[in-house]
């Protein structure tokens, strides 16, 4: 039995996809050749535009960091939630106070302060982040610290766009999303934690109302505080805008508007918290 | 497949890198499908992340004897596609902005050529029939097989092949308006 044109087609195609060119596909079906000729030829001219559409690498890496966050707190964050033991928090907690003692001790941590990437103080200033971050006593403290470091990202873009490093700025921005990505996990392990709590309490407290309504400012606080932080990075952004390179204010913009996104995504999951 | 089985498994158990395996095989699929819908980079981007933020929220609850795991990832893509649409209360448009990425960084003579071949076959896309184009896009914009296509539309291989072959007859006389690069049978 002869089979249809449109079996044969998609049998071409297949071949096609996996290597093969129009012509072993010709010698395979002579009676439909004239035809099949004509729809190959025009399925490799959409299949070579299809293959030019790709994905910005930095848009890509971005996106990584946004699913990462949402991925650790899903699986990793809810698991190591009840597992790690209070001694080793507090141990930890110890002996990040004494590196931050050393650290402080050097002049280092406040000279670092206004270091840039590629500067020399530059590694000290991303280590004196990390000792805050773990000495963050509580999950709306480390919200407000990723929000602030999230800011000097911004910031730090501004000055390396001055300095024409492109590279720079697409890693930064990369760094800004993460750093948000964070406040929301933040926020959400916060949730995890008190519905669990909830769920192993005996019964309602007089106080629980207070609770709730403490909690609620906490959420508002940090809405706040992310939209003041959104306002300073783009206002630091706008103006390193103007003074960039031109080469470099195409992808500046670029950059400029995603990073305005990753705070309204930002802002829209913990505004969507809060109305819970 | 049992190869992608088997990340699709540890993904679901909760194993990052086996997440980010099939993150890097489909990412760029997703937006290039998305992307030939709407023409425009921002809304693919957008769309696109958050099909993968869809997918990861309901992964524990894919199983693969029902669907093969591309088809349920864009049958994610289609729905949200349409959403979008459906949100903006407007039709697939036909304008494609500046989104050819190539490695090797090349002239801009080149690029501008690619673009208007892109914006071409975009706008020769547009203009086939709703489920001549999801087969189109599916198949050559995300490289699933007649299969997956099926299983992502709801519908039977046999419809799919000849929407495909009614699809390609209508791109390629498009193509013949578009310029001189066809010649009749």
């Amino acid at each position: 039995m002869d089979r249809k044109i449109e079996d044969i087609l998609d049998e071409c195609l297949d071949r096609t996809f996996a290597g093969e060119t129009i012509e072993d596909c010709l010698d395979a079906y002579p009676g439909e050749a004239s035809e099949l000729a004509l729809l190959l030829e025009a399925s490799c001219v959409v299949m070579r535009g299809c293959a030019a559409i790709q994905p910005a690498p930095a848009f890509k890496a971005r996106t990584w960091h946004y699913l990462e966050a949402i991925f650790r707190d899903r699986f990793e964050g809810v698991r190591s939630a009840g597992v790690v033991p209070i001694w080793r928090r507090a141990w930890t907690m110890a002996m990040a106070g004494v590196l931050l003692v050393l650290f402080s001790c050097v002049a280092v941590v406040a000279a670092s302060t206004n270091a840039l990437p590629d500067e020399f103080l530059y590694p000290a200033k991303l280590a004196a982040e990390q000792v805050r971050m773990t000495l963050a006593l509580s999950d709306l403290g480390e919200a407000k610290l990723h929000l602030e470091f999230a800011e000097r990202r911004a910031y730090e873009m501004g000055e390396v766009a001055q300095q024409g490093k492109a590279d720079r700025l697409l890693v930064l921005a990369g760094q800004v999303a993460e750093h948000l990505g964070e406040v929301c996990v933040a926020e959400e392990m916060k949730e995890v934690a008190e519905e669990a709590s909830a769920a192993l309490a005996p019964a309602p407290s007089l106080s629980a109302g207070t609770e709730r309504s403490d909690e609620g400012t906490e959420v508002e606080e940090l809405g706040t505080l992310l939209s003041q932080s959104r306002e300073e990075s783009l206002e630091a952004l706008e103006d390193a805008l103007a003074r960039a390179p031109e080469a470099l204010k195409p992808i500046l913009r670029r950059t400029i508007e995603s990073v305005a996104k990753d705070y309204d995504r930002t802002i829209s999951i913990i505004e969507s918290g809060s109305n819970q | 497949m049992p190869v992608e089985k088997d990340i699709v498994s540890r993904a679901i158990k909760g194993d990052a890198e086996a997440f980010a395996e099939l993150y890097e095989k489909y990412f760029g699929k997703i937006y290039r499908f998305i992307y030939l819908r709407t023409g425009n980079q921002t809304e693919a981007e957008d769309i696109a992340q958050e099909v993968f933020a869809k997918a990861l929220e309901a992964i524990g609850s894919y199983r693969w004897r029902d669907i093969p795991f591309a088809s349920w990832l864009f049958r994610i893509a289609h729905n949200q596609v349409v959403d979008h649409f459906r949100k903006q209360g407007k039709v697939e448009r036909v304008e494609l902005e500046d989104n050819v990425v190539a490695a090797d960084e090349p002239s801009p003579a080149l690029v501008a050529e690619r673009r208007f071949e892109l914006e071409e076959l975009r706008a020769n896309i547009s203009k086939l029939s709703p489920a001549q184009r999801e087969v189109i896009t599916l198949r050559f914009g995300a490289e699933l097989s007649i299969a997956e296509v099926a299983e992502a539309l709801r519908k039977n291989t046999g419809t799919v092949k000849a929407l495909q072959y009614n699809g390609i007859v209508a791109l390629r006389k498009l193509m013949m308006g578009d310029s001189q690069r066809w010649t009749e049978r």
